[in-house]
């Protein structure tokens, strides 16, 4: 019985580890592989706390907690300047470092020895020291870390992860203070490890490296992949195979001296068929209205979006966004060079020119994706040259991307909602301690953004995947997105390229009411019929400099722009 | 003096060892984007058929090599058209080929432990030459080293420069997608880098076999070797590859210069914390070139 | 069926003996399960392929012979992954619940030290015969060692160093507590002989490269060597001091035929300190073990199997002074309480051992040298 128990209770500990790994690497995309590090701080932490400092019940719990989590941050947050495989690796190197790090201060960690004795908890004189009073302490372990993790996936937090993970630019796009996001999703991810690190010091009364080790981290990994990445019930349902079935398998009677060996092959081969026939894992993370946290009711109440389509005050005509003499080169390669640009209330302004003219690089520095190397950038007689992109979203302006970069898994009303303003749950505190609040905005905001998607007439699309809109759909969506922002300027990088004529005809009128509710809008277009329909002032740019502005008949019976350009 | 010069010529040797893994690990990883961690039981496999054949039946050594060459290469294509073909035909998302990966890991490992026994498997009554220079010692298997990482190199920098199979190679590294729509056969050309990537560490394999014997357990340092070497030098760059593996026998020789060796295991990976912040673009970050 | 009937003679006897203030009968089991918790897998199988032939062979031996009173014998062998705490304390609830052991046979310091509480809690007799670290010594009230503790032969190999006239000592021992406790041990005793130590190097556990190691020993310019490493390392590196043209004597404290395959010619004047193991026409048992084992594995007999094989015997031994006393005799607390009523034993190893108050056995120590691609015996040590 007690053997069942165990077994249990292990799986308490894993349920802890893959759920809080599944936030880093299902919902955020972090591929950190540096789970088992953090288990071993917490476990580490307890240990130390609880036996050389004598400290009782929950002090070692929230020292372990708290160092952990604050460790992580302060090694993770350069880590967290790479990405993709050079994360995987930094974050390997860290595991191993950790590891080597306990082995060799022997004076405060036991060195190889580990450390013996840690107390058991008691409560009032009786001791869960054994596997089925443990339990108690294990499951409910695993029942607040699950609820921990559970919260914060399923809150405007979770979602903005899972944006970040689509792409982080236009996650940043949309507003997202992506440090903040990585730094917190990686400091509770590893704090809830700790939590299952005091669990196993506690359990076993006995810490030792080697259970700590990158073995450990795959293991946890291969449940998370297992059980379904971005779903924490797959994360428990990872756990609870891995868990079993290498108990099961202790049950399949073979020849002693190779027994083992062959259980682990066993082992691996069913990973492997696992994996062949379910790729997305055995549960696959939530589609369609499931991926919705408060009820599709929420999508027919009326909504208050008049300040998302609307600009801010001051009378049309007034410069919003100017670009004074921007420069900025790449190697010696100039790519702008004395650029300046005046975007006004009410007017929708386009960028044309050659390929390689310097238009994107000029949306990149209007909208702080790149620092100029000299001029200066000016919001409502503001210098916001040191911003970065998201702040200058919550400042009023936005941009879109010439490839898109929608958040391709994520449905088309997430796509919308991730973009909306000033959310009370995209910061981690009201996410816990004012829920009532973040979900009552939820509600308002699925209305808002229902109320987006009929704007672009997607409504009926709300809960398609992003990937399985046709393109035409994509580029509807991505003006969703933008205007979701509520940003009173709106950069779009080539909005129609591709449309053809009958959408173009759709999209044109969206564009020019939104001039018309006073947003200031520009625009960067290759087609000239566009560009005559829509525009009221145009920039010609080649090599980095304005060559002529006027409006588009000035530009295109100037002779000479004529001969070079418009042919 | 004299050790800091032991060190440098240990490092070297232990640079090319690396190096050698890693073009074999970053040619695969490169061209079909598969972190293939079951190359490391590939690679001890291919020892331990080299040893069947060169130490068990006692036949040459260069023998013994070729065995290993084929059993790699055939491991290697088994791995690929048997786990990894069917995922990426069901367009698995990145990290299940992985998983998968880590899967065969262990099958593999724990069959070469079945098959052939656990302990350490050494070609008995091997002799070699020993040299001094000066201070400096090395052994011929040393020199063999450096020698299969020139020639392997080599061979393979202009194979993929000259010959077709080569170009459709780069092509690939460049860009799947593109390669698929100019007509190469992404399939065929899967199946080339696995057999050329794990013919290529069945030779590191060989030596070390030679030099220090073969355990089932080996696999991992160099499966996790290589790709340090890979993502340090820059994916798709041959050259990168090789320089991240000197980069790391370096390190790891030079770093124990004065710090105490119980931190060997981290020191390469300190520095490559640190160099990966300051650079994180790689050593080369280019192609295979 | 064999149990409920020896059950019901059991209550019998004690209902007629009642308050007659006889002797309790034996409650037996049905059969004696042994545990024994190995490394099946992982970096360090080949520790679990040695020690459970060496137990599988005991078990058969004593079944042979009729098992314990005629009550057989049972191992059942788990896996702790080459030292993982957590799979050896999966694998000591599995013993206790699912096959009702009261004996286990444990290895690696991690696993014993985490399933130390838990023999102490359930009352299971643990005796261990691979490596013995100082952490182990005392970490469990039922935990005994049929092996010296490293420390000692750490201890004795300096002695024998100072024996020698040898004064510049460079250390090479693996990270892990077996590694490090006799480091800690011999540093002191070798200061206080007036010797000095010129360098101190770490490896991990079959590390693939030793290169680093061996250049930097070589550049502090030692009498000697010491090897704190266990098998197959020494072989590795007695192979690379020879091959990087260093000749002063090398003292280490281990020796197997792992160890002799990889060292090859090199290990020819390799000296170790062991518990003495030598298969000889002086004592019959040790022959009879060693051709057995031959005759099993086709190799050579290993110390470690010896170990573990003596082992049994010691648990069987222990059983059978137990159910002389009858009662509920099937106990690990009442068996280790056997063993350190009367901690003499008979070795493999020739004549006897005797379990002291903190558990480990004092063996022999002797001082081989390898000669001729062979260990002979040299002398007895004893390190004061």
């Amino acid at each position: 019985m007690d053997y069942l128990l165990h077994v249990l209770v292990m799986l308490c500990l894993y349920v802890i580890l893959a759920s809080s790994f599944n936030l880093l690497i299902g919902f955020a995309g972090l591929f950190a592989l540096s789970h088992a590090a953090f288990y071993a701080l917490g476990a580490y932490a307890t240990a130390i706390v609880a036996t050389s400092l004598g400290l009782p019940f929950p002090l070692p719990l929230i020292v372990a907690v708290a160092f952990t989590a604050a460790m992580s941050v302060l090694i993770a947050v350069p880590a967290l300047r790479v990405s993709g495989h050079y994360l995987v690796v930094v974050s390997l190197a860290l595991q191993i470092i950790v590891i080597e790090v306990i082995l060799n201060w022997t004076s405060l960690t036991g060195g190889t020895d580990g450390i013996s004795g840690v107390p058991a908890y008691s409560i009032g004189g009786w001791r869960l020291d054994s596997p089925g009073r443990f339990l108690i302490a294990a499951g409910l372990g695993a029942a607040v870390c699950f609820w921990v993790c559970w919260r914060l996936a399923h809150s405007p937090f979770g979602r903005a992860l899972r944006a970040m993970r689509e792409n982080e630019d236009a996650a940043e796009a949309v507003g997202k203070n992506i440090l903040y996001m990585k730094v917190t999703v990686f400091a509770f991810s590893a704090g809830l490890a700790a939590v299952a690190g005091t669990l196993f010091a506690r359990y076993y009364t006995y810490v030792g490296a080697q259970s700590f080790t990158i073995d450990e981290t795959i293991y946890i990994l291969a449940m998370v992949i297992l059980g379904g990445t971005a779903n924490l019930w797959g994360s428990v349902l990872g756990a609870a195979i891995l868990v079993f079935l290498p108990e099961l398998l202790k049950f399949v009677e073979l020849p002693v001296d190779i027994a083992d060996k062959l259980r682990l092959v066993i082992y691996g081969l069913i990973l492997i068929l696992i994996l062949r026939f379910r790729p997305e894992g055995l549960l696959p993370e939530p589609k369609g209205a499931r991926a919705m946290f408060v009820p599709v009711d929420a999508e027919r109440q009326a909504a208050d979006s008049s300040d998302l389509f609307a600009g801010a005050q001051g009378g049309a005509g007034d410069v919003i966004l100017e670009g004074r003499k921007l420069r900025k080169t790449f190697g010696g390669i100039t790519a702008v060079a004395d650029f300046s640009i005046e975007l006004r209330k009410g007017r929708i302004t386009g960028l044309i020119g050659p390929n390689g003219a310097g238009k994107t690089t000029a949306f990149n520095l209007l909208t702080g994706f790149l620092k100029p190397d000299s001029g200066e950038i000016v919001l409502r007689g503001e210098s916001i040259g040191n911003r970065k992109p998201h702040e200058l979203v919550a400042a009023g302006v936005a941009r879109s991307f010439q490839d898109l970069r929608l958040f391709t898994r994520m449905t088309v009303i997430e796509n919308v909602l991730v973009a909306l303003p000033r959310q009370a749950g995209d910061d981690i505190v009201p996410v816990y301690l004012r829920p009532a609040r973040v979900r009552a905005e939820e509600r308002a905001n699925t209305a808002r953004a229902m109320e987006i998607l009929r704007f672009v007439e997607l409504d009926a699309k709300a809960h398609e995947t992003a990937e399985n809109l046709s393109y035409a759909e994509e580029k509807l969506l991505v003006v969703a997105r933008l205007l979701a922002t509520g940003a009173e300027v709106l950069l779009f990088d080539e909005p129609m390229s591709g449309l053809d004529r009958t959408t173009l005809e759709e999209v044109f009128p969206v564009i020019r009411r939104l001039a018309e509710n006073g947003k200031v809008v520009c625009i960067i277009e290759h087609n000239l019929d566009v560009i005559k329909e829509l525009c009221d002032v145009v920039y010609f740019l080649d090599e980095g400099r304005a060559l002529a502005v006027g409006t588009p008949d000035e530009l295109m019976n100037d002779p000479e722009l004529a001969t070079r350009y418009f042919k | 003096m004299d050790l800091l010069l032991q060190l440098f010529v240990n490092g070297v040797i232990n640079g090319s060892h690396y190096a050698l893994l890693g073009i074999g690990f970053g040619l695969i990883f490169a061209t079909t984007r598969i972190v293939h961690f079951a190359y490391g039981p590939i690679f001890t496999f291919a020892a331990y058929v080299g040893w069947y054949v060169a130490g068990s039946l006692g036949l040459p050594v260069w023998l013994g090599l070729l065995a290993a060459i084929a059993g790699g290469l055939g491991l290697g294509l088994l791995s690929y058209v048997a786990v990894y073909r069917p995922l990426e035909l069901r367009n698995a998302p990145v990290l299940v080929p992985l998983i998968a990966s880590l899967g065969l890991y262990i099958v593999i490992e724990n069959l070469v432990g079945v098959f052939f026994g656990s302990g350490v498997r050494v070609v008995e009554d091997l002799d070699y030459g020993i040299y001094f220079l000066g201070p400096v010692f090395f052994t011929s298997i040393h020199v063999w080293q450096i020698v299969s990482l020139v020639v392997v190199g080599g061979a393979l920098w202009s194979f993929l420069r000259l010959t077709r199979y080569g170009k459709a190679i780069l092509a690939m590294t460049d860009d799947p997608e593109m390669a698929r729509v100019i007509g190469i056969d992404t399939f065929r050309i899967a199946l080339l880098v696995f057999a050329i990537g794990s013919a290529v560490s069945a030779v590191p394999a060989m030596l070390i076999l030679l030099k220090d014997g073969a355990s089932t357990h080996m696999g991992f340092a160099a499966v996790f070797m290589a790709f340090v070497a890979v993502i340090v030098g820059g994916v798709g760059s041959l050259k990168g590859a090789a320089a991240g593996g000197f980069l790391l026998g370096l390190v790891q020789s030079l770093g124990l210069w004065q710090i105490p060796t119980e931190w060997q295991a981290s020191i390469a990976f300190v520095v490559l914390y640190l160099m990966i912040l300051l650079r994180p673009e790689g050593l080369f970050g280019v192609r295979w070139r | 069926m064999k149990r409920s009937i020896l059950a019901w003679l059991a209550a019998g006897a004690i209902a007629v003996a009642g308050s007659v203030q006889a002797q309790e009968a034996p409650k037996d089991p049905e059969v004696f399960k042994i545990g024994a918790i190995l490394a099946m897998s992982g970096k360090a199988d080949w520790y679990g392929k040695v020690m459970s032939a060496g137990i599988q062979q005991a078990v058969e031996e004593i079944n042979a012979e009729g098992g314990i009173d005629g009550i057989m014998l049972e191992a059942v062998i788990e896996d702790h992954k080459s030292g993982v705490a957590k799979e050896g304390v999966s694998a000591i609830t599995r013993l206790i619940n699912l096959h009702g052991v009261e004996a286990v046979l444990t290895s690696f310091s991690p696993p014993t030290l985490a399933i130390a509480p838990i023999a102490d809690e359930k009352g299971i007799l643990l005796l261990n015969g691979g490596g013995v670290s100082t952490a182990l010594v005392g970490a469990s009230k039922y935990l005994f060692h049929n092996r010296s503790l490293a420390s000692d032969l750490g201890r004795a190999a300096a002695k024998r160093a100072n024996a020698l006239g040898l004064e510049r000592m460079a250390q090479l021992a693996w990270k892990t507590d077996a590694g490090e406790s006799v480091i800690a041990a011999v540093e002191p005793y070798w200061a206080e002989l007036g010797g000095e130590v010129v360098a101190t190097e770490f490896m991990e556990v079959g590390a693939p490269n030793i290169d680093t190691q061996i250049a930097k020993m070589r550049a502090s310019n030692p009498d000697w060597v010491a090897l704190w490493l266990f098998s197959p390392d020494p072989g590795l590196a007695m192979k690379k001091i020879r091959e990087f043209g260093m000749d002063v004597p090398v003292i280490g404290i281990e020796y197997t035929d792992d160890i002799q395959k990889v060292g090859g010619r090199h290990m020819e004047g390799y000296e170790y300190t062991s518990d003495y193991f030598t298969s000889s026409d002086e004592y019959p048992w040790s022959q009879q073990f060693a051709e057995g084992y031959s005759e099993r594995t086709g190799a050579d007999p290993e110390f470690y199997a010896a170990n573990y094989y003596e082992a049994v015997y010691v648990v069987a031994e222990a059983i059978r002074r137990a159910r002389a006393e009858g009662g509920d005799y099937w106990d690990g607390a009442r068996l280790a309480e056997m063993i350190r009523a009367n901690p003499v034993f008979d070795s493999v190893y020739g004549g006897e051992m005797t379990f002291q108050e903190n558990g480990v056995a004092k063996k022999r120590v002797a001082l081989f040298r390898i000669e001729d691609g062979a260990s002979t015996f040299l002398d007895y040590i004893t390190p004061d």
